[in-house]
C-alpha cells in the first residue's frame, strides 16, 4: 500500500484516495485551437521515473492533491496542494 | 521408509486420535500429520499431480513437495493441505489426494508408463499447449474432461464454507518475519527499545532451524537459550507474537499480508500489517538433489528427516543413506546414528569434503564414499535401495552402480535463501557463488534482510546480523534497540558446497515434484526454443504449485543455464510475486460475504417500502424499490399497472438516491456556466433549469436539474450513478482549473430525502397535504421551486417532471423524510395515490424520451441525442472545444430516436442492433442499437429507445431490431423518442 501525506489529515493509505492525472498540464486557453485541446486532453508523457499527479483524498477530506511520486520504486517523495510547488522547485524558481 | 517412534523429541507424550483415509491412527500433541502418518510407518500419502507417481513425506516444513492432503470432509474440507505444516487436532480426519482407489494402488499411474515410454506426449512440458488441438469440440467434451479427472491436486469442497475467517489490521513500529535464531534474536533486540514489534513464524512453534538440533546431546544450553528468549518476548508489553502466520507478502510502504492459522472460533486470520522497519529473517530451504526416482517416498530433505527425529521424536527409516554435495547434511547422519538408527553411508559427490567430516564419520563407523553419487532410488512402494555409481572427474558421467539397501534415503543439495519478502521491493536476486543460491542485498533504509535469508547459515554470525538491523531500526525510529547475550554454542554456517545440479544418469529426474516437472522437461523446453526464464517456467508449470518453486527454482534454472551454455547469474531468476505460500479465500474474504459484502445505502424511506412489500432491485449500493406488486402479480403486471396509475391518477417514487449537491459562493453561477453546456447566470432565483455537463472531451458526462436558491447558492441533482464523479469533477475543477473562483461545493446527498409525486393529481394532493404553500398554475408554475415547512420538517419543493405528467419533487430534511413520505400518502387517499417504483419510472421517462445512464454511456454526444441546440453559444464550458471534432460532428453517427414494435405484442430486446433488414446475418450493416426498452400502456405496445444512422430523418420508416444470439428479430417503426406528449402540455397544465 502506498502511504499518502495529506497536508490536512496525516499519512493515509492510498485506497482513501483515488488517482486523478498527470499534474504536468494546465488547462489551455478557452479559445485555443483543436489541437491544443486535443492535445492536452490526450497526450501524456509515459514518465520512468518522478512523475507529479494529483490525487483525490475522495474517502478523507476531499482535497485534490499534488504528488510526486517515482513511477519505478512507487516512493512519494512531496505531497502538497495544487498550486503549491516541491521545495527543489520552488529553490529553482528563487 | 517405514518410520517409527524413537524418543520423545519435543513434545511430551499426550496421545491424540486422528484418522488417515479412514484408519485410525495415534499421535502426540504437536505432532504434524506429516510426522505423525511417518510416526505410524505410513510410506505413500498419495499420488502426483500427473504422473500419480507414489509420494510420502520429503520435509518437516513449508517446502514440502510430497504429502499434500486433504483435511476435513465435506464444507469445511481443506485440499493441498501440507501434512508439514497442519498439527493433528483430536479427530481430525486426513485424506490422500489424487489416488483411486488407494495411495497404495492407485490405477491412474498407467500415466506415469505412458510418460515413459512415449516422452514429450501426455505431460511432458508444453503438451497443454501442442496436445489435443483437433477438433476443438473435442477439447470441451472429451480432452478436458479425462485429463481433468486423471491430473488435478485434491478436490475443491462444493459446498459453502460455513468456518468464520476474519481480517486483522495492525500498525507495528518493527515486524520481523520469521522466528528461528534470528528473529527471535532481532525480537529481543528491538522489544528493548519499546518500540512495538510484531514477531511471525509460520510454524506452531519459534525456533527454525534450532528445531532440528536434537535437545538430549550438549544442546541444551541452545535449548534453553531459545525457550528463554521466547518467554521474554512473551513477557514483553509491546511484543506480538504470532505464531503458525506465513508473511506472504511485502507491498509498498512496507505494508506486510500474512496469513495465520487459528483453528480456533476463527478458522484463518488475513493480518494486514503497517509497518514502520521490516527485518527479514525467513531462513533458507534445503534444495533436493536430482537423480532418478528422487520423488520416491523415503526420499527426504536432510534437514527434514533431522528435524523429523530431534522436534517430534520419529525416525524416518530404520536403515539412512545420505546423499549430498556439502556440509550441512552430515548432521543428520550423526545424530540419526547417535540415536541408534544405522546410517549405511554416506554418498558425497565431492571429492574431498573436509578431514573434520571424515573423521567424525570414521568415529561413528559410518563409510562415506567420495567422489560418489545416487543415480536412482529403487523400491516398488518406497526406497528399499539406491544404485551409487562413481561420479567422473568431470561430472559428466557416472561409473557402474552398485546398490546400498536403505529404507530412507536423506539428501541435501544446498540451501536457498528465502529471499522472496526481499525481493517483493523489487529488488532483483543475485547469484552467489559462495553458496550456489540467490540472495537478495536488502538493506534499505526501512528494510533488513537478515541470516539464512541473506545467505548467513552460521548461528552467532546470523544473530549478530539480526541484532545489528534490530538496532539500525530502532535507530532510525528514533529508539535503542538492546544487546542480547547470545547461545554460547556456535553452529558453523559454511557449506562447502560443489553444485550437483543433476546426477549425470539416466531415469525420472523429478525437479518440481508437485507438478511433475523432470530435468527431461526443461531439457526440452530449451530444445523447443525457450530462452527466457518466465517462459520456460509457464512452459513447463515450473514452481507453480503450492511450494511456490521453492525447492525447484535454482535446480531449474541450472540446468537451463547449462543447456544454453551460461552462468546461472546469466540465465537469472523469475520475479517473485505474492502470495508465496497457500492462502486460503475464507482469509481474504474476510466477513465480507453474502449481506456485508458491500455496504447498503438506505433511503430514508427504506422502511416504507420494506413495510408496503416492495421488490428490491440493487443500483450501485442502494437497495431500490423496484416495484410494489398486488397479489399475484408478476413484475410486468405491477410495472405497467403503476405505470399507467401515475398517467391517470397520482402515485409517488422515492428518489432520494439521486446526487445532491449544494454549491455556493459568489462566483457560483459563473462556477455552474461553465461546467454544464446551457447558461445558469440567468437562472431566476427560485427557478429550476435542466443542465447537461460534458466532459472535456466533448462527450456527455451527465445530466440533472439545478435550482438556485440565492444569488449565491445552487442545489443541483444528479444522476444516482454519477453523483461521486459529478462531485469529484467540480472539486477538480475548482481546486485545479480555477481556484480563483470563489466557490465551495458539497455533497448534502444523505441530508435530504427526495419524492417524486406525479400524475393529473399530484397539485391536488400536495395542495391538501400542504394547504400553506400555493400550488397553483400562477403561484408555483413549471419549473418553479417553492419553499415550506410541515412539522417541523423543511420543504423545498420543485415543479419538475421525469414522467412527462404534472409533478413535483419534493425535498426534505432525512430525519423527516418518512413522516413526510406518509403524509402525501395519508393526504393522496383521496386520490388514490399509490407508491411506484423503479420499473415505472422507467417505463414513464422511456414514454416520454428522457435519457439516463443507457443512453448517456459514456460514447455520446449532445448531437447524438438531440441536444446540440440546448449548448450555449455565448459562452465556453467545459467540452466546448473537443465537441467539434470532425469525427463527433458526422452527420453519419447514430442519434436518438424512438422505436414502437409493428406487432405490439413483440418485446423488443436492449442490446439489440438496427438493421433494414429481416434475419439479417453477421454481414449486415449495423445501423444502430436499442438502448432501452418497456411495455408502454399509454400506447399498448413495445417501445423502445435507440440510437439509428440519420434516425431523426427517418421516422415512419419500418426497420429490424435484431439479437442474433438469441434469435430474436422484432420489426420496429422508427417514430420520435417523445412518445407521449410531445409538445409537453401536461407538465404545464
Amino acid at each position: 500500500m502506498l502511504r499518502i501525506n495529506c497536508p490536512h489529515c496525516g499519512e493515509r493509505e492510498h485506497s482513501e484516495f483515488t488517482y486523478g492525472e498527470d499534474a504536468n498540464r494546465s488547462l489551455p486557453a478557452t479559445d485555443a485551437s483543436l489541437e491544443t485541446w486535443n492535445e492536452y486532453v490526450y497526450q501524456r508523457d509515459n514518465v520512468a521515473g518522478e512523475h507529479m499527479e494529483y490525487w483525490h483524498h475522495a474517502l478523507g477530506c476531499r482535497t485534490w492533491l499534488k504528488v510526486q511520486r517515482n513511477t519505478l520504486t512507487h516512493e512519494i517523495s512531496w505531497v502538497g496542494l495544487p498550486h503549491d510547488m516541491p521545495p527543489s522547485q520552488t529553490e529553482a524558481q528563487s | 521408509m517405514s518410520g517409527f517412534r524413537h524418543g520423545a523429541g519435543r513434545l511430551g507424550d499426550k496421545e491424540i486420535a486422528f484418522s488417515f483415509d479412514g484408519r485410525n491412527l495415534a499421535a502426540r500433541e504437536g505432532d504434524t500429520v506429516a510426522s505423525a502418518l511417518v510416526a505410524n510407518g505410513i510410506e505413500v500419502v498419495g499420488r502426483s499431480f500427473k504422473y500419480h507417481r507414489a509420494r510420502g513425506v520429503t520435509s518437516c516444513g513449508p517446502e514440502e513437495t510430497g504429502a499434500l492432503v486433504t483435511i476435513g470432509h465435506g464444507a469445511t474440507a481443506e485440499p493441498n493441505a501440507r501434512a508439514t505444516m497442519q498439527l493433528v487436532t483430536p479427530g481430525m480426519e486426513v485424506s490422500s489426494q489424487n489416488c483411486w482407489p488407494s495411495p497404495k494402488l492407485d490405477l491412474l499411474s498407467l500415466n506415469n508408463v505412458i510418460g515413459s515410454i512415449l516422452p514429450g506426449s501426455p505431460f511432458a512440458a508444453g503438451f497443454y499447449y501442442k496436445t489435443f488441438m483437433w477438433p476443438a469440440k473435442f477439447w470441451y467434451s472429451f480432452y478436458e474432461p479425462t485429463i481433468r479427472r486423471a491430473a488435478g491436486m485434491g478436490k475443491v469442497p462444493t459446498d459453502a464454507d460455513p468456518d468464520v475467517y476474519d481480517r486483522v489490521n495492525s500498525f507495528t513500529d518493527v515486524a520481523i518475519v520469521g522466528g528461528g535464531s534470528a528473529g527471535l534474536s532481532a525480537a529481543l533486540s528491538a522489544a528493548q527499545s519499546g518500540l512495538r514489534v510484531v514477531l511471525m513464524d509460520e510454524h506452531a512453534e519459534f525456533g527454525g532451524q534450532l528445531l532440528n538440533e536434537a535437545v538430549n546431546q550438549g544442546n541444551l544450553e541452545l535449548e534453553q537459550w531459545r525457550l528463554d528468549t521466547i518467554a521474554a518476548l512473551e513477557a514483553a508489553d509491546n511484543v506480538t507474537l504470532l505464531r503458525k502466520t506465513i508473511c506472504w507478502g511485502r507491498f509498498d510502504g512496507n505494508t506486510l499480508a500474512a496469513h495465520e492459522i487459528v483453528d480456533g472460533k476463527v478458522r484463518h486470520n488475513y493480518h494486514k500489517i503497517q509497518a514502520k522497519k521490516v527485518i527479514i529473517a525467513a531462513g533458507a530451504i534445503e534444495r533436493p538433489l536430482v537423480f532418478a526416482n528422487n520423488d520416491k517416498p523415503g526420499v527426504m530433505l536432510a534437514s527434514g528427516a533431522r528435524k523429523m527425529l530431534n522436534h517430534y521424536g520419529v525416525a524416518a527409516g530404520k536403515t539412512m543413506v545420505v546423499f549430498t554435495n556439502n556440509d550441512s547434511a552430515y548432521q543428520t547422519a550423526f545424530d540419526y546414528h547417535d540415536q541408534g538408527v544405522t546410517v549405511s553411508a554416506v554418498v558425497d559427490s565431492r571429492q574431498k569434503p573436509s578431514a573434520q567430516l571424515l573423521a567424525a564419520c570414521m568415529e561413528r563407523g559410518i563409510p562415506v564414499q567420495t567422489q560418489s553419487v545416487v543415480t536412482k532410488a529403487k523400491g516398488w512402494h518406497g526406497v528399499r535401495s539406491v544404485a551409487v555409481a562413481d561420479l567422473a572427474a568431470n561430472g559428466q558421467s557416472v561409473g557402474q552402480t552398485r546398490s546400498i539397501a536403505c529404507d530412507v534415503l536423506a539428501h541435501s543439495g544446498g540451501w536457498t535463501p528465502q529471499v522472496q519478502m526481499a525481493a517483493h521491493g523489487g529488488t532483483p536476486p543475485i547469484y552467489d557463488n559462495q553458496i550456489a543460491a540467490f540472495v537478495v542485498d536488502q538493506q534499505a533504509e526501512d528494510t533488513w534482510s537478515v541470516a539464512g535469508a541473506e545467505g548467513e547459515f552460521g548461528l552467532h554470525a546470523g544473530i549478530d546480523q539480526a541484532v545489528a538491523a534490530a538496532q539500525a531500526a530502532c535507530q532510525a525510529l528514533g529508539a535503542s534497540g538492546g544487546d542480547i547475550s547470545k547461545p554460547t554454542q556456535d553452529i558453523a554456517g559454511e557449506l562447502n558446497i560443489q553444485p550437483l545440479w543433476r546426477v549425470p544418469a539416466k531415469g525420472k529426474q523429478l525437479i518440481d515434484i508437485q507438478h511433475d516437472v523432470t530435468s527431461a522437461d526443461i531439457v526440452q523446453s530449451h530444445l523447443e526454443g525457450f530462452v527466457s526464464v518466465e517462459h520456460m517456467k509457464r512452459y513447463t508449470t515450473l514452481g507453480m504449485a503450492n511450494d511456490q518453486g521453492r525447492t525447484s527454482n535454482v535446480n531449474a534454472l541450472a540446468i537451463m543455464a547449462q543447456c544454453q551454455g551460461q552462468s546461472i547469474a546469466e540465465t537469472g531468476t523469475t520475479r517473485f510475486r505474492s502470495p508465496i505460500a497457500p492462502v486460503s479465500m475464507g482469509g481474504i474474504g474476510g466477513r465480507e460475504l453474502g449481506e456485508h459484502f458491500k455496504p447498503l445505502r438506505r433511503t430514508p424511506m427504506q422502511e416504507w417500502h420494506e413495510r408496503r412489500g416492495a421488490v428490491f432491485v440493487e443500483t450501485g449500493l442502494f437497495r431500490r424499490a423496484q416495484y410494489y406488486p398486488l397479489a399475484g402479480e408478476t413484475i410486468d403486471d405491477a410495472y405497467v399497472r403503476e405505470t399507467a396509475h401515475v398517467r391517470s391518477k397520482v402515485a409517488m417514487c422515492d428518489v432520494s438516491t439521486l446526487g445532491k449537491i449544494e454549491i455556493v459562493g459568489p462566483d457560483a453561477a459563473e462556477f455552474l456556466n461553465r461546467v454544464y453546456i446551457n447558461m445558469f447566470s440567468t437562472l431566476p432565483v427560485n427557478k429550476a433549469r435542466y443542465g447537461v455537463m460534458l466532459r472535456e472531451d466533448g462527450i456527455v458526462f451527465d445530466d440533472g436539474t439545478t435550482s438556485r436558491l440565492a444569488e449565491d447558492r445552487y442545489f443541483m441533482t444528479t444522476t444516482t450513478a454519477k453523483a461521486g464523479p459529478a462531485l469529484a469533477h467540480m472539486e477538480r475543477c475548482l481546486e485545479i482549473d480555477w481556484p480563483e473562483l470563489k466557490v465551495r461545493v458539497s455533497s448534502i446527498s444523505e441530508r435530504w430525502a427526495a419524492m417524486a409525486v406525479a400524475g393529473p393529481q399530484a397539485r391536488a394532493t400536495l395542495q391538501k397535504a400542504f394547504p400553506a404553500m400555493d400550488f397553483s398554475n400562477e403561484g408555483f408554475p413549471f419549473m418553479g421551486v417553492v419553499h415550506g415547512e410541515h412539522n417541523g420538517a423543511t420543504l423545498r419543493v420543485l415543479r419538475l417532471s421525469f414522467s412527462g405528467e404534472m409533478a413535483y419533487e419534493v425535498y426534505t430534511e432525512a430525519d423527516h423524510g418518512e413522516a413526510v413520505w406518509q403524509h402525501i400518502m395519508d393526504a393522496g387517499a383521496d386520490f388514490d395515490i399509490i407508491p411506484y417504483g423503479l420499473e415505472a419510472l422507467g417505463a414513464l421517462r422511456i414514454e416520454k424520451g428522457h435519457v439516463t445512464g443507457a443512453e448517456l454511456d459514456g460514447r455520446v454526444t449532445l448531437g447524438d441525442v438531440n441536444m446540440e441546440g440546448m449548448a450555449s453559444k455565448k459562452k465556453w464550458f467545459v467540452g466546448k472545444n473537443l465537441m467539434q471534432r470532425e469525427g463527433l460532428q458526422d452527420a453519419e453517427r447514430p442519434r436518438l430516436v424512438g422505436l414502437k414494435a409493428v406487432n405490439p405484442n413483440e418485446a423488443i430486446q436492449t442490446g439489440s442492433i438496427l438493421v433494414t433488414e429481416a434475419n439479417a446475418g453477421a454481414g449486415a450493416d449495423k445501423q444502430g442499437w436499442v438502448s432501452s426498452m418497456t411495455y408502454s400502456p399509454e400506447l399498448n405496445n413495445y417501445i423502445a429507445l435507440g440510437f439509428l444512422r440519420d434516425g431523426p430523418n427517418r421516422h415512419g420508416e419500418k426497420i429490424y431490431a435484431a439479437y442474433p444470439l438469441k434469435g430474436i428479430n422484432v420489426e420496429v417503426e422508427v417514430v420520435s423518442s417523445h412518445f407521449v406528449d410531445p409538445s409537453n402540455d401536461r407538465v404545464k397544465g
